[in-house]
């Protein structure tokens, strides 16, 4: 028995003793995602996203003096606690230059917070969406590709106004996610002068939300608006209303908008189901990167993986440009895309480091968008609302 | 409010619920009565008989109900063979070292689960149900099956406990374990045969769990604050006082929305535990251990 445990330890030295002999030397960027918790469905291709760019990197020469680029993943579980534990992992025992997430809002909030803003680390978050991260004090080093919630929650009111909803309520998360996004659509809703017959939050993971659905469906709303997880509690209240008849027609932000809905309650049970997501505008920058992204083996059209590839892409432009000095980045991510400076598209990144060795302005034009970051580190953006189709959700509408 | 809609869409919803929180207290009760210590382990057991259930469903196309005596068996011998690779060799140690193995084990157990079976939401049967009718009722049949099996199981149990000599044996061991040594009670037996009943029914609780809503890897987790709110409210070591325990921190959970915000009706589970604690640490039923 003794003798056994001996072998497997021996093994497991042996294995991160390899393991470390490969990393030496490569530059690396951490990727902190909701690979467990209520966003797993999305998080995989949102990382490969981010690794094709690390790929086109190493292949086109490396960064700095041809040195890898070494994508490192971490779980946030999407909560703030996942969030600090994967945040303090990268920072201090991988020494990443940069990060790229966590994916989740509360996830950046509490990583932000406690661990890389102290640490001067520049993280760019591809889906932390609440608008509570435009406010942080964060000397300039928290930025996101994905456009503030506030914008989504606007939009969506707008357009919901617009196509006849006039009596809705709202479960939201207790989160800063769906705290962050119901605000916006609140206010927005009313301002439009429609009617919030109801407006509860709810805790992640309960096993029955019959009793909550009751309550708001008491106020007489016949539209369901939910701002949640479509793989955790917001598939459980769809399943839920949808079972018991409580509402007739149901609106999600851009996390209900993942496959699990559609997987586990069948497309033929959602033909009232519409979901608002960020979509990227049409561009050269798009294509480019839809093509490498198909060629690599992923779907382009799954949620946030242009935000991904982005902050992933740009971060590495960034490191490069600050010549690997980590408190660099940030100031070097402003400058790679001001909109001023030789336009850069996604997998160019040749051109780019000769550019930079050169010395000459280049301007990052992304396939979610040119993320020209404003003061706080947001950028705009453009949303379309879904619809349930036979292959899956298929845009219904542009939002504005 | 009617009165059907109150029964319909907080009491029914709250009694499926409490019956799942008592499959899952009746174990912890046990393990309480006889080991001695607070499980942690067992949210997570219940995660993997939910899967085990669906790794049947899947490769074999049965319904859940049919892959549920499977699961309870696969999920008892893992339970049994936890027991012997960790907890046994900390049995002279005290307590509180066990109780921080079974935390240690609830992450084991979910990541092997997660590993396996991934991290996405499942579900045993795609699609949605919606309820009968049964003279304003709504109620669904897989509600009916959760309400049905959870008496069976524990009335089964409690019979077995009170009539066979294991059981006669297992309450004795509960009373006093040196005593039951002496008289000749084989401990180790009676302890593998806790794990078998315990881990039986965590799967039966995660089983139906999994039937009801979907099946995560978190889901068993989740459960384990209101389960433990159950055992103590019912009396810890008492089975009856387990399911009534169970049913109670369901409904209430339920209801508490009426008069509380939604978003502290997690709170509830809590909020039971601390007052029972507070004001009758015995239980309901006077429990035997605490």
């Amino acid at each position: 028995m003794k003798s056994k445990f001996i072998a497997i330890a021996g093994g497991l030295l042996a294995a991160t003793a390899l393991a470390g002999a490969t990393a030496k030397a490569d530059v690396k960027i951490g990727l902190i995602g909701g690979v467990s918790g209520p966003i797993a469905a999305m998080a995989p291709s949102m990382i490969s996203a981010a690794q094709l760019a690390f790929q086109q990197v190493n292949e086109q020469g490396g960064i700095l003096d041809g040195e890898k680029l070494v994508g490192v993943v971490g779980d946030s579980a999407c909560n703030p606690q996942g969030g600090t534990d994967a945040a303090t992992k990268a920072v201090n025992i991988e020494g990443v230059s940069a990060i790229v997430g966590p994916h989740c809002s509360g996830a950046v909030l509490a990583a932000a917070g406690s661990v890389t803003i102290p640490a001067g680390i520049t993280v760019v978050t591809p889906s932390g969406t609440s608008p509570e991260i435009t406010g942080l004090d964060d000397k300039d080093t928290v930025f996101r590709t994905v456009p503030s919630d506030d914008y989504q929650g606007r939009a969506l009111a707008r357009t919901l106004k617009e196509k006849g909803y006039n009596k809705v309520a709202v479960a939201y998360i207790n989160n800063d996610y769906g705290t962050g996004l119901a605000d916006a659509f609140k206010a927005e809703f009313e301002a439009q002068s429609g009617e919030i017959a109801g407006f509860a939050a709810h805790e992640d993971g309960k096993a029955s939300y019959r009793s909550n659905l009751a309550e708001l469906a008491s106020g007489g709303a016949d539209t369901l608006v939910i701002f949640d997880y479509g793989d955790g509690t917001g598939l459980t209240i769809l399943r839920q209303a949808l079972e018991n008849g409580f509402f007739e027609k149901f609106v999600g932000g851009d996390g209900m908008k993942s496959d699990a809905p559609i997987n586990e309650l069948g497309a033929e049970n959602l033909a009232t189901f519409v979901a608002s997501s960020p979509v990227g505008e049409k561009s050269d920058s798009l294509d480019v990167f839809n093509e490498a992204y198909k060629a690599a083996g992923g779907d382009p059209d799954a949620i946030f993986v242009t935000t991904s590839y982005d902050a992933a892409f740009m971060l590495a432009l960034a490191v490069e440009k600050a010549g690997g000095d980590k408190a660099g980045v940030s100031a070097a991510l402003r400058e790679i895309s001001n909109g001023e400076g030789e336009a850069i598209l996604p997998g160019e990144w040749e051109k780019a480091k000769k550019l930079i060795a050169a010395g000459t302005a280049i301007d990052y034009k992304g396939a979610a968008g040119d993320h020209n970051f404003d003061a706080a580190g947001d950028v705009p953006g453009t949303y379309a609302l879904f619809e349930v189709g036979a292959d899956g959700f298929e845009v219904m509408v542009e939002m504005k | 409010m009617g009165f059907l809609e109150l029964i319909n869409f907080y009491v029914i919803p709250g009694v499926v619920l409490g019956s799942i929180y008592a499959l899952g207290a009746v174990g912890i009760t046990l393990v309480f009565a006889i080991l001695r210590y607070a499980h942690l382990a067992h949210g997570d057991l219940a995660t993997l008989g939910a899967f085990l259930a669906l790794a049947v469903v899947t490769a074999l196309g049965l319904p859940p109900l049919v892959a549920l005596p499977v699961a309870m068996i696969g999920t008892a011998a893992v339970a049994v063979g936890i027991d012997k690779a960790f907890y046994e060799h900390l049995r002279e140690r005290p307590k509180i070292v066990t109780v921080m193995a079974s935390l240690g084990i609830a992450l084991m157990v979910r990541s092997v689960v997660q590993v396996v079976w991934g991290v996405d939401s499942e579900s045993y049967v795609r699609g949605i149900v919606r309820p009968e009718n049964y003279f304003g009722l709504r109620i669904k049949d897989r509600e009916i099956y959760t309400v049905v099996f959870m008496i069976g199981l524990v009335g089964v149990l409690q019979l077995f406990l009170v009539k066979s000599k294991w059981g006669k044996a297992m309450r004795a061991m509960s009373d006093n374990p040196n005593l039951a040594l002496l008289s000749g009670i084989d401990n180790k037996k009676v302890v593998m045969l806790t794990w078998i009943i315990a881990g039986g029914l965590c799967a039966a609780a995660g089983v139906f769990l999994g039937i009801n809503t979907e099946l995560k890897s978190m889901m068993g987790w989740h459960m384990l604050l209101p389960m433990f709110a159950a055992a103590i409210l019912g009396g810890v070591g008492r089975v009856e006082g387990a399911v009534l325990g169970g049913l109670i921190v369901g409904i209430a959970e339920e209801l508490s929305v009426l008069v509380l915000p939604s978003e502290y009706k997690a709170a509830m589970a809590f909020v039971i535990l601390l007052f029972m604690l507070l004001v009758r640490p015995t239980g309901l039923l006077r429990g035997k251990v605490l």
